[in-house]
């Protein structure tokens, strides 16, 4: 039921992460707030045909900063036990944020490479949707993977910030970096975890993010 | 119940137009109808759509048939119109049978849910596995068993092309035609993929009793010990050290994989072919990973350490005074041969 309803809803947004260029802010957001509370035959009774009946901006274009503030600090705090319905809503507004992020860094250190990390992320997100489909009893969508995988990129940011200043590639440098991959994937491998009830399987999700947060780490060190 | 089954059977034959599809379906395609048969449950969403897409399809049709019917009776361009009309319902029978035809194709052989049993492991189970593919079993007499599963020599290629590729920032390769990456995976995706399919071949020649998922989790475990070999050279620089890991971890690794398929194969010539072909496929894959992207960080530390460098040494960048040095070293060499000329 789960995958049926993202099966319909899912094309614009496969649309709007692979062409990284293009941005269609108002095509992938409309109505995307309400999955999969409401029903998915009613958005226009929802809407009405009165001014005062519209929903306010944000909540049209799908942004909810609460939601993208608890994602945001589930990520932070390695230890915080993650709740699973929060990756419910693919929002893909944050983790567009952070890539962006990601590349100025990398241009404040020298290094032109918005192409590899926009490039790298959309394989990586294409690799672990095609590996969590075949591991998981529920399945899962393409905006869910990418919205998870962006947003666990965040603290590859402060690796990157981190090797504006200092270089990286002594041994603290090394050790720094073996820090952050594994703190991304701890991450990530956690909110999978919680959002595709696979127990005891976290290490086996934890290794591929782990090879993927390792070649952007790959990118900032080199 | 068998009248409720009847009428539906009839009607999912209407709906499918079922005695019009069997001459485009073609022979060959048991499996085709099967799968006419299994879509009667609806479970699937896409076959679902269809129908109603179909059937909404179907309605307009006949409307639009009945309208223009009703409209050219008796008139000259009559028999045009009844001819334009069945042309034109033709081409629409010939293309929905077609479309039907290609997403059955597609539902039948891009569904990725075929590989989804051998991706069913515990963290357990792949740490057992990966240890075990070091220590080589002694049973050639009884077929041993090989695991056969997906993840985890997936996950070792990916770890290899990781490795390959930190081993190719550090020592500072410049690949001209295509990039690291690429490199890497092609290297590591065609190793695992081709040397597979050619063992397995060879294994079909030789009759042994192999599958192609088997062969392909057994070589894929195999490279366990490349993964070690290559991760511990790449930091610690010993040429001697290399040797040594490469007989033993490479060794230990295709025993393992020779005892497996020895015990799988009856009669001494097979046996020799299929496990000469593995070992020296195996051990000579983790030399030339060694050479083709190390060497180049042995070059760079031999010109560094010393100024007394003989001329036939590969050297990846241009040092000033390295360079010099070489040219003044080859001009005394070119002298000192024809002076003893």
């Amino acid at each position: 039921m789960f995958r049926q309803q993202y099966g319909n809803y899912n094309y614009p947004h496969q649309g709007g992460h692979s062409t990284q260029g293009v941005m269609q802010p108002q095509q992938p957001y409309t109505g995307q707030i309400y999955q999969p509370t409401f029903t998915p035959t009613t958005p226009q009774s929802v809407y009405g045909s009165s001014f005062e009946d519209e929903p306010p901006l944000l909540e049209e274009l799908g942004i909810n900063f609460d939601h993208i503030w608890q994602k945001t600090l589930t990520v932070l705090h390695p230890l915080k036990i993650a709740d699973g319905s929060i990756m419910n809503e693919t929002d893909l507004a944050g983790p567009m944020v952070f890539c962006l992020a990601f590349g100025a860094t990398l241009l404040l250190a020298g290094k032109i490479q918005f192409g590899y990390v926009y490039g790298i992320s959309a394989i990586g997100c294409l690799g672990m949707y095609c590996l969590l489909n075949l591991m998981s009893m529920t399945g899962v969508s393409f905006g869910c993977v990418g919205s998870v995988l962006g947003y666990c990129l965040l603290p590859m940011i402060i690796l990157s910030s981190f090797g504006v200043l200092f270089s990286l590639q002594g041994m603290v440098g090394i050790i720094i970096t073996a820090m952050i991959i594994g703190w991304c994937s701890f991450s990530a491998s956690k909110i999978f975890i919680s959002a595709l009830a696979m127990d005891g399987q976290q290490l086996l999700v934890a290794y591929p993010c782990a090879l993927l947060y390792g070649v952007f780490a790959l990118i900032s060190v080199f | 119940m068998s009248t409720t089954e009847g009428n539906k059977n009839t009607n999912s034959t209407e709906s499918w137009g079922g005695f019009d599809d069997n001459p485009i379906q073609g022979g060959g395609s048991a499996v085709i109808d099967m799968e006419n048969m299994d879509d009667t449950s609806g479970s699937s969403f896409e076959d679902m759509g269809e129908m109603h897409q179909r059937m909404k399809e179907e309605e307009e049709v006949s409307e639009e048939a009945a309208a223009t019917e009703e409209g050219d009776d008796g008139e000259f361009l009559g028999m045009k119109g009844v001819k334009g009309q069945l042309g034109r319902q033709v081409a629409d029978e010939v293309w929905q049978a077609g479309k039907r035809q290609a997403s059955k194709a597609f539902n039948l052989y891009a569904n990725i849910d075929i590989l989804r049993p051998y991706f069913d492991v515990e963290p357990i189970q792949v740490r057992n596995r990966l240890l075990e593919s070091l220590i080589p079993i002694r049973i050639i007499n009884f077929p041993q068993k090989i695991a056969g599963e997906l993840y985890g020599p997936l996950m070792l290629v990916f770890t290899l092309v990781a490795i390959l590729l930190h081993g190719m920032k550090t020592s500072g390769t410049v690949i001209r035609e295509g990039t690291l990456m690429g490199t890497a995976i092609g290297t590591c995706f065609g190793y695992w993929i081709g040397v597979s399919s050619f063992i397995y071949f060879l294994a079909y020649l030789c009759n042994a009793q192999i599958t192609m998922l088997q062969m392909l989790s057994l070589l894929g475990y195999g490279l366990f010990g490349h993964c070690v070999v290559l991760f511990v050279t790449y930091s610690v620089h010993f040429h001697s050290l290399f040797y040594i890991l490469w007989l033993v971890i490479g060794g230990l690794s295709t025993l393992r994989m020779v005892a497996a398929l020895i015990s799988r194969t009856v009669g001494h010539t097979p046996r020799l072919i299929l496990c000469g072909t593995v070992a020296a496929l195996h051990m000579l894959f983790l030399l030339y990973l060694h050479f083709a992207y190390h060497k180049i960080v042995e070059g760079i530390l031999d010109t560094l350490e010393g100024p007394n460098v003989p001329p036939i040494q590969r050297v990846a960048r241009d040092i000033p005074e390295v360079s010099v040095a070489l040219v003044n070293a080859t001009v005394k060499m070119v002298g000192i041969t024809l002076q003893s000329h």
